[in-house]
């Protein structure tokens, strides 16, 4: 496969700098509205709170065409280095776009590193470019436990809306934190802090111009340094308010290279994840305030629309994933369903048995593994519907207490995972006749044991 | 006319006796071979059985995913495919061994005819075997797409699909053999043409119904609105 070096712009830059303390990492791609914002919110940050560190802004574009160069040479930025440099991309991957973040986001961010490991930068943070939210504070929050409390990788921790980040509450995070046993609230956040150890340790790696790396680096970073045993914390950054996304991006294909990610990522890890059982959160930084946040609105009807049709339509498909019961239990989800889907509720051992389900069905269906995970769209939208149904009337704190209780469920449910993954008949309780009822799990305390087999 | 009888009797037991003496040893022998290449094969099957159980073949392959690959199901096993190979395999070569003793004009050319096709025969089965999955995936990739997209009659997108690869596939196989190829031919030519003709005058003839289609969609499924603040991620 071939790979990509560090472009000589790069290299002569890093050579006319020598070193930098701390490195700030903006990917971007047509973000003209908003960047000069992001930069001088990150400059400001090095200024305020690391004036006796040298740092250098590094700005890796995929090619924008919107006058995002001449925003970032706007954003007057008095101290410090700014770099502006082209994300270096196979010519092949200029034609793939990912439905979420900046084209060549995985390349940005390997460019990055590249430049933090030649700087020999203490501390390196990225940060999205399409942010509206971001002050100088993130920069501080997410570089300071890095460089003094001797943490290796900074997830953030944003407050969003009930009804935002929905992939991230029903699979990415539940998920993750079962797999790996850390619970990063914002795996695939956007921002991130990393120290010069995990840096070292992500540019060694092989899988640079893999779809992982290319379509989800947001989950490859923190699954890497989850389970590769890095120290890992959690900033709270406040709000997280961004440029609107594409209208007309689609979310098939956007589960399909989230849920890809991970689910190859888990492959990997397979080792690791096995030895885990329950969970522990992980450290969280920053004062926790209260945020106002923008209303979402959110088309239910649509939604069980699409889950009535993908019952209809692709029970052979979801023959190959799900077990007997679990299709079965979909099946008279969809035939129960009544017409204003008032009431509808696809309870949470449900769901988690089919996203586990799915997720060795990835494993097993090499060939098919596309169509499977394209064919997840309508469940999650069915998911989504009654994540919505549930909490219409709940405030934050009892949404997070819904969102804590699907991941117990998940983590009650790994030693049958686990039997499936190690080809062993799955232990007594799996295969069960779902009832469509009450969530059987209430909120409780995680904890982490860990087995050594 | 006892002679008579006598030397016609004579005749038909002479005939008799020199057909038993070059027929019945051929037969015998190739009998015999057949008996060897059977008990060969049934042995050979249980060896292959004992040592894919032995292994687990089944076992790796539905872990790795390649046992999926041959049947979606899951259900079949390598262990019986292989070992069912080998012992027809053998039981055929002994058949044929033992045709090949009788060293007759037809039974040379039985073999020869035989052992000519086979490989033809092999690469037409294998052309088929391929096209049949191929259309299988790519007709589930269609249903899949078409049912996400919101397409109407996503199942007959996907026939449709999969009709077409596996038609392909015979024409292919046809030719491989040699067989009916004009007409497995022009049926693909006028297939394909119609099919292009049939695109072809659908755009044209509704290139603006399929603008506004384009248009309006987004904002007809209330996309625009629900996306501008919602991020699934």
């Amino acid at each position: 496969m071939a790979q990509l070096s560090m472009p000589e712009e790069a290299r002569r830059a890093a050579e006319v700098i020598r070193r930098a303390d701390i490195v700030i990492g903006i990917p971007s791609y047509n973000n003209a509205r908003t960047i000069g914002h992001v930069v001088r919110a990150a400059s400001a940050g090095l200024a305020k709170y690391f004036p006796q560190l040298t740092a250098v802004i590094i700005n890796s574009d995929g090619g924008s065409t919107d006058g995002t160069r001449e925003a970032v040479l706007s954003a007057r930025v008095d101290d410090g280095h700014l770099m502006l440099l082209s994300t270096p991309m196979l010519a092949a991957h200029r034609l793939s776009f990912p439905y979420h973040g900046v084209p060549g986001k995985g390349s940005a961010f390997r460019l990055v590193f590249q430049m933090a490991e030649q700087l020999d930068a203490k501390a390196c943070a990225v940060v999205d470019s399409d942010l509206r939210s971001i002050t100088p504070e993130w920069i501080d929050l997410l570089i300071r436990p890095v460089l003094f409390a001797g943490f290796d990788f900074v997830a953030p921790y944003y407050h969003r809306h009930k009804y935002d980040g929905t992939i991230t509450n029903s699979i990415v995070y539940p998920l993750t934190r079962m797999l790996y046993g850390v619970a990063v609230r914002q795996p695939i956040g956007g921002e991130f802090g990393v120290s010069a150890r995990l840096v070292k340790r992500y540019l060694e790696r092989k899988d640079w111009e893999t779809d992982v790396a290319r379509f989800g680096i947001d989950i490859w970073l923190t699954t890497i340094a989850i389970a590769e045993g890095f120290r890992v914390c959690q900033s709270f950054l406040g709000a997280k308010l961004h440029d609107a996304k594409d209208p007309g991006s689609d979310l098939s294909a956007m589960l399909t290279q989230v849920t890809g990610s991970v689910f190859a990522l888990m492959q990997e890890y397979a080792p690791i994840w096995r030895r885990w059982k329950g969970s522990v959160p992980a450290e969280l930084f920053g004062f926790r305030f209260d945020v106002g946040l923008d209303p979402i609105q959110v088309n239910v009807e649509r939604m069980l629309d699409a889950f009535r049709r993908g019952c209809h339509e692709l029970g052979d498909v979801w023959k190959l994933a799900l077990d007997p019961p679990t299709l079965s239990a979909v099946r008279a989800l969809a035939a129960g369903l009544p017409e204003d889907g008032a009431r509808f509720h696809l309870n949470d051992e449900l769901w988690t048995d089919a996203v586990l389900q799915f997720a060795y069905a990835y494993r097993t269906h090499p060939l098919a593994r596309g169509t499977i995970l394209r064919s997840l769209t309508p469940l999650y939208l069915a998911r989504v519907a009654s994540f919505v149904r549930e909490t219409e009337n709940l405030v934050a704190a009892e949404v997070e207490e819904k969102i804590e209780s699907l991941c117990l469920t998940f983590e009650e449910r790994k030693p049958e995972l686990i039997a499936r993954w190690n080809g062993e008949s799955v232990p007594e309780g799996a295969g069960r006749p779902h009832r469509n009822g009450q969530d059987q799990h209430p909120a409780g305390k995680a904890k982490l044991e860990v087995t050594n087999d | 006319m006892i002679e008579v009888l006598r030397k016609v009797l004579e005749g038909a037991v002479d005939r008799l006796h020199h057909q038993i003496t070059t027929y019945l040893p051929p037969l015998l022998a190739a009998l015999a071979l057949i008996a060897v290449a059977w008990a060969i094969a049934l042995l050979a099957r249980w060896i292959v059985y004992r040592i894919f159980k032995g292994l687990a073949i089944d076992k790796f392959l539905r872990q790795s995913g390649v046992a999926f690959l041959v049947d979606p199901s899951g259900r079949l096993r390598a262990t019986r495919i292989v070992g069912e190979t080998v012992y027809w395999g053998i039981v055929l070569t002994g058949f044929l061994l033992g045709v090949n003793v009788f060293d007759t004009d037809l039974t040379s050319q039985m073999v020869q005819s035989f052992v000519f096709l086979l490989p033809k025969l092999m690469v037409a089965g294998l052309i088929l075997l391929g096209g049949a999955w191929l259309g299988y995936y790519l007709g589930r990739s269609m249903l899949v797409w078409a049912v996400n997209e919101n397409l109407p009659s996503p199942r007959r997108l996907a026939v449709v699909v999969r009709v077409l690869i596996i038609f392909v596939a015979v024409v292919a196989a046809a030719d491989q053999l040699n067989f009916a190829r004009t007409v497995f031919l022009a049926a693909f030519i006028i297939l394909v043409g119609g099919v292009v003709l049939a695109g072809s005058l659908a755009v044209g003839l509704s290139a603006s119904g399929v603008r506004q289609l384009l248009e309006a969609r987004p904002r007809a499924s209330g996309e625009s609105e629900e996306r501008s603040l919602w991020s699934h991620l």
